[in-house]
C-alpha cells in the first residue's frame, strides 16, 4: 500500500462500529489492516497477525471474501463474452476516421486548377498495412515529422515496431524499410530524409507462424 | 495472398500488447480499436452493470465510453496504461448517468427507487454464495459501491479512487472499510 492514513484518521467518515473494540478483538489490528496485509501476500511477514487466533479466523473471512469476488467477476466476464458481437459492430459503426486524418499531405496533380491530397492517417494505415504483410513484425505508432503539408520539404519517418522470434533484428529492419521507402514513394512524392524504426517489443508468444497462417 | 496476409495480421493483433493496439488506434487503426473492444469491453460492462443496477443503461455507457476513448486515443501519453484509463472513462460515464438518472426523478417528482437487479430476500436462502454477493454487493449505499467497484474491478488505488471521485484519500479507506465489514458480516450467513 503506498497511502498511509495516520491512526488517528481512520475511519473519520463513516465509523461502522467502535475501533478500539475491533482492534481489541483483532490483537490491535482493524480489518482493513487485515485486508491490506492480504492485498499484499502476507508481506513484510508480521508476527502480531500470523501469531494471533482471532486475526486468523478474519483472515480466513476476508479470504473467502476475496475468492467469492473473484468468482462472481469470472462469472461476470464469461457471461459477457457469451455475447454476441453486435454491440462490437455497434460501437465501430459509430466511430469515424475523421477523427484520426491528421494533417493533409498534397500530391502533385496534372490540372493546375486541381487539389490533391491524402491525409496523414490514410498514409499511416498505409506504412501499417506495408509492415503487417511481413512475417515477425507488427507496425505500432508511426509519425511522420516534418511540414508535411509543403511539398518537397524534407519529412523523417518514425516507426515502432513489435518484432516476434525467429529472424534476426537488423536484416528484418533493413527489409521493413525498404518496404516503407517504396510504399511512400509509390504513393506519395514526399522526400524522405530518414525513416527511424524502434523496435519497442520482442514478443515471446510466436502469434505469426503458426501453419494454417504461412502463406502457401 | 492477400487475404491470407490480412488473416495473419488480425490474428496477431489478437495477441499483441495493450500498448502496440493503442498506438495503433492512436493512429486511427480500426482494428486495433477492436481488439480493444473486445479485450475490454466486457470488463467495462461488468463496472457499468455494477455501478447502474442496470444491463440497458451499461450498453449504452459502455458504447459512449469506447466511442469517446477513440476520439480522445491522442490525449493517452502511454498505451500501457491503456485499461486503467478506459475503466476512468466509463466509471466517468457511469457516474455521469446516475446523475442525470437523479435529475430526472426529482424533476419527475417520483419517488423512484434506482433499479436493482436482484432476487427478493426470500430466495436468499437458494442462493449461491456469488450470486449472495452480487446482491450484497447491489444493496451496497452508492458511494461505497463506486469506491468497491473502482478498487475491486478496475483495480484503482486508494488514492486514485479518491481523485477519480473527488474525495478525500481518508473518505475513500472510510467507505471501502464500510463496505468491506458488509460484505464479511453478510457472509458469516451464507456459511
Amino acid at each position: 500500500m503506498t497511502d498511509f492514513t495516520p491512526p488517528d484518521h481512520r475511519f473519520d467518515a463513516v465509523d461502522l462500529g467502535d475501533t478500539d473494540r475491533e482492534q481489541a478483538s483483532l490483537n490491535g489490528h482493524t480489518i482493513e489492516q487485515l485486508s491490506d496485509y492480504l492485498h499484499c501476500g502476507r508481506l513484510p511477514v508480521d508476527a502480531s497477525i500470523d501469531d494471533s487466533p482471532e486475526c486468523a479466523i478474519a483472515l480466513r473471512s476476508l479470504e473467502r471474501l476475496r475468492r467469492a469476488q473473484r468468482i462472481l467477476l469470472d462469472s461476470e466476464l464469461h457471461r459477457e463474452s457469451l455475447r454476441e458481437d453486435s454491440w462490437i459492430a455497434s460501437i465501430l459503426g459509430t466511430i469515424t476516421l475523421e477523427a484520426h486524418a491528421g494533417r493533409d499531405i498534397v500530391l502533385p496533380h496534372p490540372q493546375p486548377t486541381a487539389r490533391l491530397v491524402v491525409t496523414e492517417g490514410a498514409l499511416r494505415g498505409i506504412l501499417r498495412e506495408t509492415g503487417d504483410r511481413m512475417n515477425n513484425v507488427l507496425v505500432g505508432r508511426c509519425a511522420l515529422i516534418g511540414d508535411v503539408e509543403v511539398p518537397k520539404t524534407p519529412i523523417t519517418v518514425e516507426v515502432d515496431v513489435t518484432v516476434f522470434p525467429g529472424r534476426n533484428i537488423p536484416r528484418l529492419a533493413e527489409e521493413l524499410r525498404q518496404a516503407l521507402s517504396a510504399a511512400l514513394a509509390q504513393y506519395t512524392e514526399l522526400v524522405v530524409a530518414a525513416i527511424d524504426i524502434t523496435v519497442t517489443d520482442l514478443q515471446t508468444a510466436i502469434a505469426v507462424s503458426t501453419p494454417q497462417q504461412e502463406s502457401p | 495472398m492477400r487475404g491470407t496476409v490480412r488473416g495473419q495480421a488480425a490474428s496477431s493483433l489478437d495477441r499483441a500488447t495493450d500498448r502496440l493496439l493503442a498506438d495503433r488506434a492512436a493512429d486511427g487503426d480500426v482494428g486495433a480499436f477492436s481488439v480493444l473492444v473486445r479485450r475490454y469491453g466486457p470488463l467495462m460492462r461488468v463496472y457499468a452493470t455494477r455501478i447502474l443496477g442496470s444491463n440497458d443503461e451499461s450498453d449504452d455507457v459502455v458504447q459512449e465510453s469506447f466511442i469517446a476513448a477513440w476520439q480522445q486515443f491522442g490525449t493517452l501519453a502511454d498505451g500501457r496504461a491503456v485499461k486503467s484509463w478506459l475503466m476512468r472513462i466509463v466509471s466517468r460515464k457511469s457516474i455521469d448517468r446516475l446523475r442525470a438518472r437523479r435529475h430526472y426523478v426529482i424533476i419527475d417528482e417520483t419517488d423512484a427507487p434506482a433499479p436493482k437487479n436482484h432476487e427478493p430476500h426470500a430466495l436468499v436462502e437458494a442462493e449461491s454464495q456469488t450470486e449472495a454477493l452480487a446482491r450484497v454487493l447491489a444493496d451496497l449505499p452508492e458511494d461505497q459501491r463506486r469506491c468497491w467497484s473502482l478498487r475491486e474491478i478496475a483495480e484503482y488505488s486508494y488514492a486514485d479512487i479518491a481523485t477519480e471521485l473527488n474525495l478525500q484519500v481518508s473518505t475513500v479507506r472510510g467507505l471501502l472499510a464500510r463496505a468491506r465489514k458488509t460484505l464479511l458480516r453478510e457472509m458469516e450467513d451464507w456459511r
